[in-house]
Order: structure tokens, then sequence, then C-alpha cells
């Protein structure tokens, strides 16, 4: 069983959520939080945990050989990405930064041999061991390249692999395909957004993401005193989606979070904000145990 | 002069700084901005604008659709699928719209010839406007699902670039997206120099370690602003980690209710609170754009 913790836009206070939640469900379920935010990968940071068991995503590359290539240009007519041009004569070269090692080159050449599968190293995937009586997968882009579908799905399988009862993930910001990747198989999407204008108009793409995609969602605001909550839920209810959580703007879980220790974890007051979601969560998945 | 304003992390103020920057700067230089996230742009929200003049559908983006009428349920298609994007549903194979890549590897390998067809599909729009301010923004909206390709900065790019020609413009101001990915590349690619905003947080700082590769990959020079430069005294590693890099810091932003409130007054926080600590600081840091940067 899956479920995802999504925001329209960065900046949020999603990993925040995804951390607090993941502790709070912790007594409920066996789990694993998976970080597939692999541009900005933070819930480690959040967690005060090293990045451990580092596994490289490499991806197909094609390398030519040129004493086989016959110059049909098949390679580089099939190549959707255009990263493979030829000479006049015919000879491909392949333009590495936008190859997405889909290997469709790779299939068309009719010369066996012409093109062998060379491997470029597109990032990492990682499986730490929390104290909080979970393990965290996190997926991490390599700077300079530029697919994050790759990580994030390699990563999103490393957690499925360990088998937990419930898998929560934790998305990148907006609502573009890898973010339809992490959220895919959720049976629940918990939008954590910004009553301010930008927070509004992104955590309704959100929504709209969720809508299209069949996911039941449900809303966390956070930093709910600063700015127009009624229009929040206005736009929750166009979706379907339930307010479940205001959380006001706290010094206390600023201060939380730049220590590296989870506010759910504290006897602050806001801690019992994050516990009330984790038993709504728990409600809607129907018990726990 | 083509001049990038990134941050690794998203919420660092990147965008605020940007609107506050360009509203300090826009008497003085003629300049177009472009804001390059396209997965969630806001540049237009915190300048107030209200209308587009101008849209451009862009196509281009594609997506496999099966046709299961001749489809003969051999699962190759799934098998070779490199990004797992093809489910049974209901006995059918489908293709998730909202995850492919459009790589077209499942059409390669079907048996079926005709089976599986790469369609066109509209992957967001471009737009233009003139802001209130006067000057021109470029910005663009993916359309949900879509794969959050380059090509769209690349396209804003452009645009602006013909508007700089036409329109006799010296400076290209870029917002970039969060994060690393491709529209942060396309952002940076082909730059002048990059300025980064990032905040004392070990999020931000590992964040923004990782746009400053992308710019030294680009061989470009980095500025460095800190935002909400008190919110956190006991942290100093940002700063040191930009001594160490020989970035220069451009300045410090207090952290100060005045930004989240301008944010929902639509307006730059220069503007709306031109007495804020926040504001003092920002044009302190405008000063020393105009002196070291734009000369
Ligand atoms: S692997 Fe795919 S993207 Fe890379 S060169 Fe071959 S066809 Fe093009
Ligand atoms: S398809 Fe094969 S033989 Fe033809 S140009 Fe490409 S590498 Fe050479
Ligand atoms: S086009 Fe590529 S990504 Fe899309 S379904 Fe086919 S093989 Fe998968
Ligand atoms: S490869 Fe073609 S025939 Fe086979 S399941 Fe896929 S679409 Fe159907």
């Amino acid at each position: 069983m899956q479920i995802a913790v999504s925001g329209g836009k960065g900046g949020t206070g999603k990993s925040t959520v995804a951390i607090n939640l993941a502790i709070a469900l912790r007594e409920r379920y066996d789990l694993v939080l998976a970080d597939l935010d692999v541009e900005a990968p933070n819930d480690h940071l959040l967690l005060g945990v090293e990045l451990a068991n580092e596994e490289p995503v490499e991806l197909f590359m094609p390398r030519f050989d040129y004493g086989k290539c016959t110059r049909c240009r098949k390679c580089a007519e099939v190549c959707e990405e255009h990263a493979i041009i030829t000479m006049r004569d015919g000879t491909p070269f392949l333009m590495p930064n936008l190859c997405s090692g889909c290997a469709a080159c790779e299939i068309v050449c009719p010369v066996p041999g012409a093109i062998l599968p060379g491997k470029k190293l597109m990032g990492h995937t990682y499986l730490t061991e929390t104290p909080y009586g979970f393990p965290l997968v996190t997926g991490r882009l390599l700077e300079g390249e530029e697919r994050a579908m790759p990580i994030v799905s390699r990563a999103k399988k490393r957690a499925q692999g360990l088998g937990k009862e419930l898998l929560m993930v934790d998305t990148a910001a907006g609502t573009s395909n890898t973010v339809s990747k992490a959220l895919e198989d959720s049976r629940l999407i918990i939008a954590v957004t910004e009553p301010t204008p930008l927070g509004i108009h992104d955590g309704e793409l959100i929504l709209r993401l969720a809508k299209l995609m069949e996911i039941p969602a449900v809303v966390v605001v956070n930093r709910s005193d600063l700015g127009d909550v009624a229009k929040v839920h206005e736009i929750a209810g166009e979706y379907g989606a339930e307010v479940i959580a205001e959380i006001p703007y706290s010094e206390n879980i600023i201060r939380s979070y730049v220590k590296g220790r989870p506010i759910v974890l504290t006897d602050y007051p806001e801690a019992g904000l994050f516990r009330e979601i984790a038993s709504r969560v728990v409600e809607f998945l129907g018990g726990g145990e | 002069m083509q001049l990038v304003i990134a941050s690794g992390k998203g919420g660092v103020g990147k965008s605020t700084v940007t609107a506050s920057l360009l509203y300090l700067l826009k008497d003085e230089y003629r300049f177009v901005a472009v804001d390059a996230d396209a997965d969630a742009p806001n540049l237009d929200l915190l300048l107030g604008v209200e209308r587009w003049e101008e849209e451009r559908e862009l196509v281009g983006a594609k997506v496999a659709r099966i046709n299961t009428e001749s489809c003969i349920r051999c699962g190759i298609c799934q098998e070779r699928c490199p990004y797992d994007c093809i489910k049974v549903i209901d006995g059918d194979y489908v293709v998730s719209e909202l995850t492919c890549e459009g790589c077209n590897v499942c059409g390669l390998v079907c048996p079926v010839p005709g089976t599986i067809s790469l369609d066109e599909v509209r992957s967001g729009v471009v737009r233009k406007t003139t802001t209130r301010y006067g000057f021109p923004l470029i910005s663009a909206q993916l359309d949900v699902g879509r794969p959050n390709s380059g090509k769209l900065v690349t396209e804003e790019k452009e645009w602006a670039k013909k508007l700089m020609g036409e329109l006799g413009l010296k400076h290209m101001v870029v917002d970039s997206a969060a994060g690393i990915g491709c529209q942060v590349i396309a952002s940076i690619g082909g730059a002048d120099l990059t300025i980064l905003v990032a905040e004392p947080t070990p999020a931000s700082l590992s964040d923004v370690q990782r746009a400053y590769k992308v710019v030294q990959h680009f061989r470009q020079p980095a500025y460095l602003i800190i935002n909400k430069a008190d919110f956190n005294p006991g942290f100093t590693a940002l700063r040191e980690w930009a001594e160490a890099e020989g970035i220069p810091i451009l300045g410090e932003i207090p952290y100060d209710r005045a930004i989240p409130r301008s944010m929902s007054m639509l307006k730059p926080f220069v503007e709306a609170f031109p007495d804020s600590k926040a504001a003092d600081a920002m044009r302190e840091i405008a000063e020393r754009v105009r002196e070291e940067i734009l000369k």
C-alpha cells in the first residue's frame, strides 16, 4: 500500500510534513519513506541521517562501432530526443546530454554489434536506516544530468522491493510526469499547500493531477495564518478534497527543522497537529495493525 | 547580458527576491524577464500580471497510445518500456499518459504494426505580457503530467531574445526553476552569470551546492544572496562554503514578515513595504548588482 505527500509549490513544508507523518505513522504500520524529490532530496537532512548504501543508477548509452556501422542513419531517425547527429556520409555521433537511455537506437540498428551498450551514470539511490524505526530510500540525480525520471523510477522500485506494509513517498514540487511517476499507485495523496496566492495556484494544480490520476487527495494547509485559508477550503472543495489540517506558522517548527529534530517527537503543541494528521490518514486507510 | 537567478531548492524566496530586484532595476535598465519555472510559474503573480498579451501553444510532447483492437496482448511493450509506463488494466495494455516519456521504444518492439502510435500532444503554453512596471515578461505553463522538458525554457529564451532585438533591450533576467534538472540546465546554459539564492539551513545549503555545480559545469561566475539570513544564527556553513568557493555574497536579507505579506498583495516586497528591513537589504543588493554586475 502506498500513500504520497506532495505539494504543487516548492518550500511549502512538504518534506516537514512527510517526515513527521512517517514518524507518527510508524506506530501503526511497518513502513518505508521514499524521498523522490531527486533534484533536491532533503528528507535525510531533516531526519538528521547520512545517506548510506549507495547504488548507482546507470542508463544505456549507445557506443558506435564504426568498423561495423553501415551509416544507414536509422538510429538517428528513430531517436526522439535527437541525441544522434549524422555527418554528411551518415556517420552517427551521440550528444550524450540529450540521450535518455531508451535504447530505441539499438533496437532499430540493422547491424549486430554496430551499437554497443555503453553506460552512463545518472545518479544514485540510497537506503538509509533511521533512528526512528523505518528506513529511508532516497533518489538523487547527479548534478549536470537532466533526466529525473529514471532516478524516480529506480528509487521507487528499491523502496517497493523492501516489501513493507506501507510505502510513503515524498514527491518533488510541481506536476510534471516525474511527479506523476512518484504518485502512481498511491491510495491517497496528502497535498501540502500554503494559503498564499502562489500556494493556492500551485495547490490547485496538484489537485487537478490527483483527479486525472483518480487518486483521492486531502489537503494540509501549512503556515495557515499567512493568507486566505477560506480560499484553500473553497478550491479543495471544488476537487472534493477535504482539508484535514491547518498548521499555523510556527517558530518551533522552524527551530526543530533547523536542528534536524522532527517536531512530532517534541513536547511542543505542534506535535499534536502531526499526530492528528496521522490518525486521519490511518482512518482513511482503514485501520492499521 | 543574460543573468539567471537559481536556488536549487524551492521555497527559499528566489522568486520574491527576483521580483524585487527587477522592480529596483526597472527604471535604469532595459531588460526582459523570463520565468523559467514552467512547472510552477509564479513571477507573474508576484508582479501582479492579470492578463497575457500573447500565448503560444507548445505541442511537441509525445505520448504512446495502444490500439486495443489490434493488440495481441503479448506484453512485449510492457517488458521493454524503459520507464514502466505500460499497465494492464482489465486485461488491456494501456500507456499511462501522465508518465510516458514518448521515446517510442514500445512502438519499435511491438510485433503488430500500427498497434502503437506516437501522438503529439500539447505540452503547455508560452506566453508574453508587459508588466505594469513597463518591462516585458515571458512565462510558460507546463500542462499537468507532461515531461518537464528544457525545451519549454529554450522556447521562452528564444522568444525573449527576439523581443530584445525588437525592443532594443540589453538584458535578460531568468528566474530559473527549483532543482537541478533539465529546466535549470536550459536556464543556466548560455547565460553569462548566475545569482544563487539560499537560506541558512542544511537543506538549502545542500541544494544550492548542487545548483552551483551546474553553474560550474557551464564555467560561469556565480554570486550569492542569503535570504532569511538571521533565521538560523548558529548556522554558518552557508557563508563558509561561499567564502571557500570564492562566491561573492551580494547581500543578506533578514527574515521579515513583510515578505509573505507582500506576496498576498501580489507586489514585490520593496514596493509593498519600502520601509521594511528586508527592503533596505534588497536596495543594497540592487546597488551591488548595478556596480558589480551590470556596470
Ligand atoms: S538511447 Fe534513446 S535517446 Fe539515447 S541515442 Fe539512443 S534512441 Fe536516442
Ligand atoms: S543504425 Fe546502426 S548501422 Fe545504421 S547508422 Fe546507426 S549505428 Fe550505423
Ligand atoms: S513511448 Fe517510451 S515511455 Fe512511453 S510507453 Fe512507450 S516505451 Fe514507455
Ligand atoms: S507489444 Fe503490441 S501487441 Fe504486444 S501487448 Fe504491447 S501493444 Fe499489444
